[in-house]
């Protein structure tokens, strides 16, 4: 009962403080800035972004289509009777001569040209679009049906092609084949619903959707039917705006967190409250819970204003979670504002791109379930997911920041807080921290067990950054990057050891303290893999990712052998020999994994 | 003013910033932000234009297809990118579920000329990237055969567009627009606006560290410090800017006018810096200062894109070359309104450093 009591008296101080600090000179500004960012989004709006005005140059003989061109500002137009055009080409990126469009053969020319064919398939679709016999102007619908593979796809993911080689006979189904109905040949949709929906498409050619175009070569409508020239893979943009709206709230409210935990420290203000006999888990707990409220209440007052299902809520959760407990971290490991500021830009970054950049493909492929932000996109698109597609999403989100607000907890006192060393001895003072002094081997263990949700969160991001180069190489990167990663998590635990007191490496305690690290490593792998990623770890990617599954025995010695070789350089070369060791004990995991994925030692 | 003095203040920021390694943190950011518009950049293209990368263009993929014969049927067989197989529609479907074809096109038997339009079922894989591979290389055989529907279908058609012909389809130019257009004034940009952050950063810290006192019993008066930060954050700017257009470079991207683009973002920072300046001034703490600054950012940004001819579309044409008389205009009125806010801020600051002295 006392903590709770403590909670909410820390979380009224903390909600005082904040609006006491912001009414007194804040608020008006800010409210005259609101006003004058509506406007400005109203002005904005209307006369559209002038970011790309004039990157192209065009030379036109007719002043019709002049008028066509000059429509899109990208292009200054150059109304020039058809000899000094000819004579002219090169001056230009493209020249219209005849109704002929011809590029200049650079890169800008082709641009020019892929524009140009955009904006005149517009104008088409324009008066297409206004014909009374619609399906004269459209004569070819396309009705797209997806089928479920019954295979998983791990054949794509491994970079191999999905159908067999082409053979000279048409290829005969192995397995049961299901009948399927002849399609009708009529469109289930009126033909004013289908101008309706082309209209649609047409107006959605904003300045916005410029850069969409780059992408797809028009928005398609929500229908099942599409044009030929709407057959891209969609690219579910407004989600993703609207994923911006809420995202960035988010981080708003992460910063007021995170400044009000770095105010705690400067100049020892936090003192008071450290000496007061109330718990760190409850002045951590009270300080984040008004953040946690606005963000909660934030969300679910977006999600109500977009009329959106509050389904959206769930993987959102999460994420808030992992902003509040990294915001907590930051605000207790930077030093000055300066540093505050490149760590938070830093975190938001990287933050940012795992969640935001899957989720570009959510239509398209299943990597992109990794980040959270894809299942909003799915509820939003209206797509069901499953309970396992949120846990495999959401479970590293949610370990993460459990894992970061203990740490932070235990690290929540006056020597931590009031220390002046640098960034990475702080950091590592805080795991020192979070080890207990009694067990130095169970502490190594748990510590090895909990940096798996770490090491898979990075070692996912490395996954997307090298799926798309091309194939030998991805491979190679990966490979290398896993196993690197993974021997330096493991042999954190070794060098706090090591830092606290250089003589605790004995070699008794040296071979202990490796096993330990061996076995939580191992325990933490197989655990997060029991839970969640049997996606990711069937294809290729995975086995060189969380290949040490397989056997138990193996692994475990590869673990333990990597560990033990960085303890070893630590023991005789001192630090100098710490990032050598780690280059050494990586060299080792990767002919291990070589070894076994590809047999080259065989 | 004395220079020495500013020179004093700035060299102890940046002892401070390297100190920290903060600024190494900003380089792995640097690093790591052009790593992922480079993953972005491939991975689009090999999503929506597959003829780009080899591997995808070489390779003939299987597919059946059903229902009624069309011309439609000529182009697909006529195609470098398909194999096709005359099926049945259940068999085929079937062998689309076990992979062994790419696609399965139905085709109803409705006449070219008819009332109604030609409805062409599409069967696809859910969920796959060489699905959406294959629809993109499918869509250019249904434009050309939609184009022959329109054409028997011309008579019904009351107007028709100017006629425009452009030439097929090539490789090349598709993230034109995307590098030269938004990934360049923005990420050249970016230490611009880091900058102007940064500033609150150092003076809200002298304020709420209380080492400002010691500072002003110093020979340096309160202005020359203040100009000796700003002066540190903008030195930083030329020095990230370049740094970003040095990768550009590196990974292949051309870049005009390399001068005239660091003038310029070094030019126009130096307002947003001012800015910052102002509100941590106004403030003198960080949290305040911060939201206001940061929603003013926003709103003057915003308005700014809405111009024609603002600062950073100077910076897209700047990078293409097609920038001409109109730089020197926006540079002159940057420079101009750089002025007015140096004057204000070199008020404000003697009132705080005359308030800081007799109170």
């Amino acid at each position: 009962m006392g903590a709770i009591a403590d909670i909410t008296t820390i979380a009224r101080w903390e909600v005082k403080r904040t609006v006491t600090q912001m009414s007194r000179a804040t608020l008006p500004l800010a409210i005259v800035l609101f006003l004058l960012l509506i406007l400005v989004t109203g002005f904005a709006a209307k006369s559209g972004m002038h970011l790309q005005d004039g990157m192209y140059e065009a030379g036109v003989d007719d002043p019709a289509i002049a008028r066509l061109l000059a429509s899109d500002n990208r292009f200054s137009v150059y109304l020039l009777d058809t000899e000094t055009l000819g004579q002219n080409r090169q001056a230009f990126d493209i020249v219209i001569i005849e109704g002929q469009v011809l590029g200049s053969g650079s890169e800008r020319g082709k641009s020019a040209i892929k524009t140009v064919e955009r904006d005149y398939a517009k104008y088409t679709n324009r008066v297409y679009n206004q014909q009374d016999d619609l399906f004269a102007a459209y004569p070819l619908w396309i009705d797209l049906q997806s089928v479920k593979s019954e295979l998983d796809f791990l054949a794509t993911q491994s970079g191999q092609y999905i159908s067999a080689r082409p053979g000279a006979m048409a290829p005969v189904p192995e397995g049961e084949v299901r009948t399927i109905p002849t399609p009708s040949a009529t469109l289930a949709i009126s033909r004013e619903e289908l101008r309706k929906e082309l209209a649609k498409s047409e107006a959605a050619n904003s300045q916005i959707s410029r850069y969409t175009e780059m992408l797809s070569s028009s928005d398609s409508p929500t229908g099942r039917f599409k044009t030929p020239s709407q057959l891209s893979p969609p690219l579910p943009f407004d989600s993703i705006i609207l994923i911006f709206v809420f995202i960035f709230p988010l981080y708003f409210t992460s910063q007021f967190f995170m400044m009000s935990i770095m105010n705690e420290r400067i100049e020892r203000k936090g003192e008071v409250l450290l000496s007061t006999p109330v718990r760190a888990g409850s002045i951590i707990t009270g300080k984040a819970l008004p953040y946690l409220a606005g963000m909660l209440a934030i969300s679910a007052a977006l999600t109500v204003y977009l009329r959106a299902s509050l389904l959206i809520m769930l993987p959102l959760i999460p994420v808030i979670f992992f902003f509040l407990a990294n915001a907590l971290i930051i605000g207790m490991v930077s030093r000055s504002f300066k540093e505050l500021s490149f760590i938070s830009i830093f975190f938001s970054t990287v933050a940012t791109s795992y969640l935001f950049f899957p989720s570009i493909f959510a239509n398209v492929h299943v990597i992109s379930l990794i980040s959270p932000l894809t299942l909003i996109i799915l509820t939003l698109q209206g797509t069901a997911y499953t309970a396992g597609d949120y846990l495999f999403s959401t479970s590293l989100f949610w370990i993460t920041s459990a894992v970061l607000f203990f740490v932070a907890v235990t690290n929540f006192k006056d020597e931590r807080l009031f220390s002046e060393s640098s960034l990475i001895p702080r950091i590592l003072g805080f795991i020192e921290e979070s080890m207990s002094k009694k067990h130095p081997f169970f502490s190594t263990f748990l510590l090895n067990g909990f940096a798996i949700p770490f090491v898979f969160m990075v070692q996912l991001m490395c996954l997307v950054l090298f799926f798309n180069l091309p194939m030998p190489y991805s491979l190679i990167l990966l490979l290398v990057f896993a196993a690197g990663i993974e021997e330096l998590v493991k042999s954190i635990g070794i060098f706090v050891l090591y830092a606290q007191d250089p003589a605790f490496l004995s070699w008794k305690n040296l071979v202990f303290a490796c096993a330990a690290t061996a076995v939580g490593f191992l325990a933490g792998e197989k655990l997060l893999l029991l839970i969640t990623l049997s996606q990711i770890t069937e294809s290729v990617f995975g086995s060189i990712l969380f290949l040490s599954l397989g056997m138990l025995y193996l692994p475990l010695l590869l673990h333990f052998a990597g560990v033990f070789v960085v303890a070893c350089a630590l023991k005789f070369g001192g630090r100098k020999w710490f990032v050598p060791g780690i280059f050494a004990a990586t060299a080792i995991h990767c002919l291990y994994n070589l070894y076994f994925i590809l047999g080259w030692l065989r | 003013m004395n220079p020495r003095h500013l020179s004093i203040i700035a060299k102890k920021e940046f002892r401070g910033l390297l100190n920290e390694r903060t600024i190494l943190l900003a380089v792995l950011l640097q690093l790591f932000i052009a790593m992922f518009s480079s993953f972005l950049m491939v991975g689009l293209t090999s999503m929506y234009d597959p003829s780009s990368l080899s591997k995808y263009s070489r390779f003939r993929y299987s597919i059946a297809y059903t229902g009624n014969d069309s011309a439609l049927l000529e182009y697909l067989e006529n195609s470098p990118d398909f194999n096709v197989y005359g099926m049945e529609l259940s068999p085929a479907v079937a062998a689309l579920k076990e992979r062994k074809l790419a696609a399965v096109i139905y085709m109803p038997d409705t006449a070219p000329d008819a009332v109604d339009p030609v409805k062409i079922t599409l069967y696809t894989l859910q969920n796959d990237l060489q699905s959406a591979i294959v629809n993109v290389k499918l869509r250019d055989i249904f434009l050309n055969y939609e184009k022959d529907l329109r054409t028997i279908r011309g008579a019904r058609l009351t107007e028709q567009p100017l006629p425009l012909q452009v030439p097929a389809r090539r490789s090349g130019g598709d993230f034109y627009e995307f590098v030269y257009g938004l990934l360049i004034p923005l990420l050249v940009f970016m230490p611009a606006i880091i900058a102007s952050a940064l500033v609150i950063d150092l003076i809200t810290e002298e304020y709420q560290h209380e080492t400002l006192e010691t500072l002003i019993s110093t020979p340096i008066t309160f202005s020359e410090m203040v100009w000796g930060k700003v002066l540190a954050c903008e030195l930083l700017v030329p020095v990230q800017a370049g740094a970003w257009l040095f990768l550009l470079m590196v990974n292949g991207i051309a870049i005009e006018n390399v001068p005239s683009i660091l003038l310029q973002v070094t030019l126009t920072s130096f307002l947003l810096i001012l800015l910052g300046a102002l509100t941590a001034l106004h403030y003198r703490e960080r949290t305040a200062a911060q939201f206001i600054f940061s929603t003013a950012l926003v709103v003057v940004i915003l308005f700014t894109l809405a111009l024609p001819a603002n600062p950073l579309n100077l910076l897209t044409r700047l990078a293409v070359g097609t920038a001409g008389m109109e730089q020197w205009i926006v540079l002159a009125g940057v420079i101009g309104s750089g002025a007015l806010l140096s004057v204000a801020t070199q008020h404000y600051a003697e009132k705080i450093g005359r308030e800081h002295h007799t109170g």
